[in-house]
């Protein structure tokens, strides 16, 4: 049962065939260790579409921030290669540092993170605008027209001239939500943003990405909500230990899954429904 | 800049300088034993619930904190004699103003890790049915105790810093044997600059343990 | 031994005097220590190893050494070394504003180093240049942080003034030392001096909790 608002968006029960697979994201053998014994990403291999939503579910430890983190060039990968758009995105390199990347890719992908993610010194609308009127050259104009667009769209135009410590938690997501949409990224990686919230304010943030989900944006999501997992996502992808183990569309991987390891985590997580 | 640096001169002093350097640790260790138990107590007090016992405790605390330590060390050599009639030896007399000063300041560490422990812990020592007594003793001072010992070494090396104003007042510590020396010898800089290394040597160590104690603490804590 | 607080009053312009020399100490190596204090500070997270240890050891010196030491090797050494003459204004100004620097920029370290990490993240999630970001985020933040513990500071920094009386300069703690040895009456003087130096320090001290809990909270996490 959708208990979200009802927003019409195409989920899969089948896998669709690898020949209409344009390679949008694709994760190469990527590996990623803290020192000699702490392995976090070991060989990931992935494939995302253009019009993917990929979920991320797992044991805590088991590489999902680290895939996001690092797919934002937070962090460095020490082995393998990542693709963007079909070019050379990260390449893997020694150190912790993320090296050789693609600046120009980097600035087409946006994130959303857990917490603390506003400026608090800093309002709202120049939350907003201090991005792409100090480093994407949008005229101050341009800029806060376009805030306040996002801003009505959201339902929080009041809260234009407010301070972060002056919103609930689920308008601070929301406006971190804007914030990196204010840049017109190409895709979206959100890191458990409803995890830290209450639950009346957790819905309220899921709508918005089911909204963006709806205008065709890619994304990336870490969560733990499973519901809203089997709401949005077109493949749920199933990490544990830093490898991934299972993944499929939200229909067949909750009903069916195949591996025992799989099916061991959703009998935790899942609830009888 | 070619000064001739000469330490010839110290030839023969160096007993005087172990002679005040001892005074200046004795300064120093006895204020510190009393600053860290008396601090405690006076801790204690500031926390306890009846107002008036708080009071007098919390305008102790101020009164040391908002005054400079040499006026307060000025204070007690000159006022005590004239005040009361028996007379305390100057180191004695040291002793007891810098112990003082270190109390109020201990305290206002020891409150400040008692405040530290999340309120979450009390409430699962009333959920776990554990007497006050028992939630004070197992509880809240071990970690009251870990997160104020930084600062409470740091108030201790404070104090060594602070022995030296003894030498205002005429206590032979080691800054005042140094005064005399440079003064004696016409050679500021080589004594002042000796004492000040011997001040460095002794604190560096505190310092650099402080450092690891808290570094120590941020890994134990984390997540 | 009798006690008459009624003979301090004559003298309060004197001890006036004194006072307002101690606050112009106080802030005049106050505001340059500060500025000092931030230029320190950005040296302690260079990049290069041995500006980061010059500017540590920097700092462990001035921590390290009683000011007292600081003051009489500036006054009596630094002309010697130098072999020119140095005003003993000068010379009180210079070692209260080197100690004013080490003590803040160790307070400015621990603010920039209290921005959450997270804050970090976003501005790389945003793009966000590395000029624009210190510009931006990073500097105002820290900032806003240092405010509480630098006002802190600046009440140290009044309190220990009070050692320039030992070379000789007029501030208040000599000024109330020299009536009191005039007058033999160092009780109602020297507890004058020290209800002087209280209700400037005392009130301040809240200030800075009343700065820490109302204003703060308001822009910073």
């Amino acid at each position: 049962m959708n208990a979200h608002t009802s927003i019409e968006i195409q989920t899969l029960d089948e896998e669709p065939s690898p020949e209409t697979y344009p390679a949008f994201v694709e994760l190469r053998d990527v590996y990623k260790s803290y020192g000699a014994n702490l392995v976090v990403m070991n060989a990931m291999t992935l494939d995302m579409r253009a019009d993917d939503r990929l979920v991320i579910i797992g044991p805590s430890g088991s590489g999902k921030s680290s895939l996001l983190r690092c797919m934002m060039g937070l962090e460095g990968i020490q082995g393998g290669e990542i693709r963007f758009q079909g070019r050379r995105y990260i390449q893997g390199g020694p150190g912790y540092a993320p090296t050789g990347i693609d600046r120009a890719l980097q600035r087409q992908i946006g994130m959303v993170f857990q917490h603390y993610t506003l400026f608090p010194h800093l309002s709202v609308l120049a939350n907003l605008i201090l991005a792409p009127v100090k480093v994407g050259g949008m005229s101050r104009q341009e800029a806060t027209e376009r805030a306040r667009a996002y801003l009505v769209r959201l339902g929080l135009e009041s809260k234009l001239l407010a301070y972060p410590s002056q919103l609930s938690g689920g308008q601070k997501q929301r406006v971190a939500i804007a914030r990196a949409l204010m840049l017109e990224p190409k895709l979206m990686l959100f890191d458990e943003v409803t995890s830290a919230l209450d639950p009346e304010m957790v819905i309220e943030v899921q709508n918005v990405m089911l909204q963006l989900a709806e205008q065709k944006m890619a994304m990336i999501i870490v969560t733990h909500d499973m519901h809203f997992a089997r709401d949005i996502a077109t493949r749920v992808v199933f990490c544990a230990n830093g490898s991934i183990v299972e993944q499929g569309p939200p229909g067949r991987l909750f009903r069916q899954p195949k591996e025992a390891r799989t099916r061991e985590f959703l009998e935790k997580v899942l609830h009888l429904d | 800049m070619n000064y001739h640096f000469d330490f010839s001169f110290l030839d023969g002093k160096v007993g005087a300088l172990l002679g005040g350097l001892k005074i200046t640790l004795e300064l120093t260790l006895v204020s510190n034993l009393l600053g860290l138990t008396f601090g405690f107590l006076l801790c204690l007090t500031t926390l306890n619930r009846r107002a008036i016992v708080r009071w007098p405790a919390r305008m102790f605390i101020e009164f040391f904190r908002c005054t400079p330590a040499l006026l307060q060390i000025v204070w007690f050599f000159y006022c005590i004699p004239m005040m009361f009639d028996f007379f305390i030896g100057p180191i004695a007399l040291g002793i007891i103003a810098l112990g003082l000063n270190l109390t109020a300041f201990n305290a206002e560490a020891y409150r400040a890790g008692v405040q530290a422990v999340p309120k979450e812990h009390l409430d699962a020592c009333v959920a776990l049915g554990l007497r006050p007594w028992q939630r004070t003793f197992y509880v809240v001072l071990p970690q009251a105790l870990r997160s104020a010992t930084p600062i409470l070494m740091t108030n201790g090396i404070g104090a060594l810093q602070q022995s030296a104003l003894v030498a205002v007042v005429a206590v032979g510590d080691l800054m005042y044997v140094g005064n005399r020396l440079a003064t004696d010898a016409y050679r500021p800089l080589e004594t002042y600059t000796l004492i000040a290394v011997i001040y460095f040597a002794l604190s560096v160590p505190v310092a650099q343990l402080v450092r690891l104690i808290e570094r120590k603490q941020d890994f134990a804590t984390e997540r | 031994m009798s006690v008459n607080f009624a003979i301090v009053f004559p003298y309060w312009r004197v001890l006036l005097g004194g006072l307002m020399l101690t606050v112009a100490f106080t802030l005049g190596c106050a505001i340059a220590g500060s500025i000092g204090g931030f230029v320190l500070s950005l040296l302690r997270i260079s990049t290069n190893r041995w500006i980061k240890s010059a500017a540590a050891f920097y700092v462990e010196i001035f921590r390290g050494t009683p000011l007292l030491i600081q003051l009489f090797w500036m006054f009596f050494c630094l002309p010697v070394l130098f072999r020119i003459s140095i005003p003993p204004a000068l010379s009180v100004l210079l070692s209260l504003t080197m100690y004013m620097i080490a003590i803040t920029s160790e307070t400015f370290r621990g603010a920039l180093k209290s921005i959450a990490s997270e804050q970090h993240d976003a501005c790389i999630a945003l793009g966000l240049t590395p000029r624009v970001k210190v510009l931006y985020v990073i500097f105002p933040q820290g900032l806003l942080r240092a405010a509480p513990p630098l006002l802190s500071n600046v009440v140290s920094l009044f309190k220990e003034s009070a050692l320039i009386s030992s070379v000789g300069i007029a501030d208040l703690m000599l000024v109330g030392q020299n009536i009191s040895t005039n007058t033999a009456r160092p009780v109602e003087f020297l507890s004058a001096v020290g209800a002087i130096y209280f209700l400037v320090a005392f009130p301040l001290t809240r200030l800075v909790g009343v700065v820490e809990t109302r204003m703060l909270r308001r822009y910073t996490y």
